[in-house]
């Protein structure tokens, strides 16, 4: 496609007509929680709208992130939005390398100069130097502030790039940080969640692209649309919560049931993103509907808020105390271990809470500490 | 414990019939359309079926295959649309009551229009014809040129 043509010209092209495009803005405004009356607005404006540069850079991150960005099953309109964005620069994804690479990311920054949004994943190292993340010799640190600054917003993609994520965890031995403690003078938009929902990114997309400004966000930089609840407020779990029905394992009657994974160590309770709502792998299904307790990735320090397997009212499940000493052992082991003493330990036969997992004297923002229990009713 | 969240989807279900009647209101004496987002509000499947039966169902409905199946029909009160939307892999993407003389989704588009009369000419027998022959002209010339 050229750069000047229009989103509409684009879908239809591809076989989306007039009424395709409505529907996707009636689902779109649905989504934002905007009123529907904005619908045809905003497909008009859709319909009109010109590509957009994008920048995407990459630092501390698995790039777990881009992956679930670009896994689309079928070429639908949300898919869609992802090919109407100009991505100008993206590491991973780009055919340039070395010097070339930086000469595009050069060119995209000049010939968008104020107008290109920066979509960042990843947590940027700021100890000694930050010389633990480097891209062509250049840190990210200094990669970020040079390209944010001519950029019209930045776009923190995962809970890497919004809070520091997993390579913040204790002991954060490269000092990392996220995008909001760096910058300070442009729009940010956090999108967090490991990975992020993706159609939470194209709602944004689609809200900075139809009325040329970002969504309403929360109070942590989060579009409130998607960020506004927390997963226990939609899941659909919550009925066995108010009527005190709970899972004491993973293999009882009660999990059979499908009771509330509360007892088991779910931080639905404290967790918000739209998981409950739009689900995983178009639709499909999410976390708890699986069978397993939020862990609450999208939140601040996810991964120091105690073990994922401790109930935030401070309790422990039965059957883990093993399954939590193996993870403790080390990362990789302990994880294969955690499964195979989770399917082998008799579950009578572990009555105590697994090692919590914080740091000592370290309270994660927004997680009710052990012994107190979450907003709402208690079990 | 007696539950009694019967009667929280029934005071739901009334608030909503009541703002559907202040929205008919206003397309009676505006003109003006409106519409009830029924995903984005906190109610039970028991309720939106509340809801839904108690509107009941007339005779005009419609289906629409544009980025998947729209399912729209007018309620038991003229003016009164119940309409869902689903993408191309069969999920519930959005449902709106929706209060208008017609959905806004079934009208046709002016510019769609246009080019649908500038097409509509092509089908009478003399344009048939003479692209017949065009056909027929141009087929004649590759046997000449083999």
């Amino acid at each position: 496609m050229t750069q000047d043509e229009t989103l509409g010209a684009m879908l239809a092209r591809r076989g989306f007509g007039r009424r395709g495009l409505l529907k996707f803005a009636i689902a779109m405004t649905s989504s934002l929680a905007l009123p529907p009356s904005v619908a045809p607005v905003m497909a008009a404006n859709l319909a009109k709208a010109k590509r957009r540069s994008v920048i995407w850079l990459s630092f501390q991150e698995c790039t777990g992130c881009l992956e679930t960005l670009l896994r689309s099953s079928s070429p639908t309109i949300d898919a869609l939005i992802f090919d109407f964005i100009s991505l100008d620069y993206q590491e991973s994804l780009m055919a340039a390398a070395g010097a070339a690479a930086e000469q595009t990311l050069r060119e995209a920054m000049a010939a968008n100069k104020g107008e290109y949004l920066l979509a960042i994943d990843g947590s940027i190292p700021v100890k000694d130097g930050g010389v633990y993340s480097l891209t062509g010799g250049r840190s990210n640190l200094s990669m970020l502030e040079d390209v944010a600054a001519e950029a019209k917003a930045v776009l923190a993609i995962g809970t890497c790039a919004a809070y520091g994520g997993i390579p913040k965890a204790y002991p954060n031995p490269t000092g990392a940080v996220g995008v909001e403690d760096l910058v300070s003078n442009k729009p940010i938009v956090n999108i967090p969640g490991c990975p992020p929902v993706p159609e939470v990114l194209s709602g944004v997309l689609v809200h900075f692209i139809s009325f040329g400004r970002l969504p309403e966000l929360d109070d942590r930089k989060r579009p409130l649309a998607y960020f506004g609840t927390t997963i226990h407020d939609q899941c659909y779990r919550r009925p066995f919560y108010d009527q005190g029905k709970f899972a004491k394992s993973f293999d009882d009657e009660g999990a059979r049931q499908g009771w509330c994974l509360f007892e088991l160590g779910c931080k639905g309770p404290v967790t918000h993103n739209a998981c409950a709502s739009l689900k995983w792998n178009g639709g499909t299904s999410f976390p708890i509907e699986a069978g397993h307790g939020c862990i609450g990735c999208s939140e601040p320090d996810f991964w120091d808020a105690g073990g994922f397997y401790t109930s935030l009212a401070g309790g422990s499940a039965t059957g883990w105390k093993n399954a939590g000493i193996a993870a403790a052992v080390g990362l990789a082991g302990g994880a294969a271990a955690a499964l195979s003493t989770r399917i082998k330990t008799p579950l009578e036969d572990a009555p105590a809470s697994p090692p919590e997992k914080t740091p000592p004297g370290k309270s994660p923002p927004g997680k009710s500490p052990p012994g107190k229990s979450p907003p709402g009713k208690s079990p | 414990m007696t539950d009694f969240s019967f009667l929280a989807d029934d005071a739901l279900v009334d608030a909503l019939i009541m703002e559907i009647a202040g929205l008919l209101r206003r397309l009676i004496e505006h003109g003006e359309t409106g519409a009830i987002d029924v995903l984005g509000l906190p109610l039970s499947p028991s309720c939106v079926a509340s809801l839904e039966q108690r509107l009941g169902h007339a005779e005009v409905s419609a289906r629409l295959d544009a980025a998947g199946v729209s399912e729209i029909h007018e309620t038991g009160f003229p003016g009164v649309w119940w309409t869902r939307h689903s993408n191309e892999q069969g999920r519930l993407i959005a449902m709106l009551i929706e209060v208008a003389f017609v959905p806004e989704i079934l009208k046709a588009n002016i510019a769609d229009v246009i080019r649908g009369a500038e097409r509509l000419p092509a089908l009478t027998n003399v344009a048939l014809q003479a692209r017949g022959n065009d056909v027929a002209l141009q087929a004649r010339g590759r046997r000449a040129a083999a």
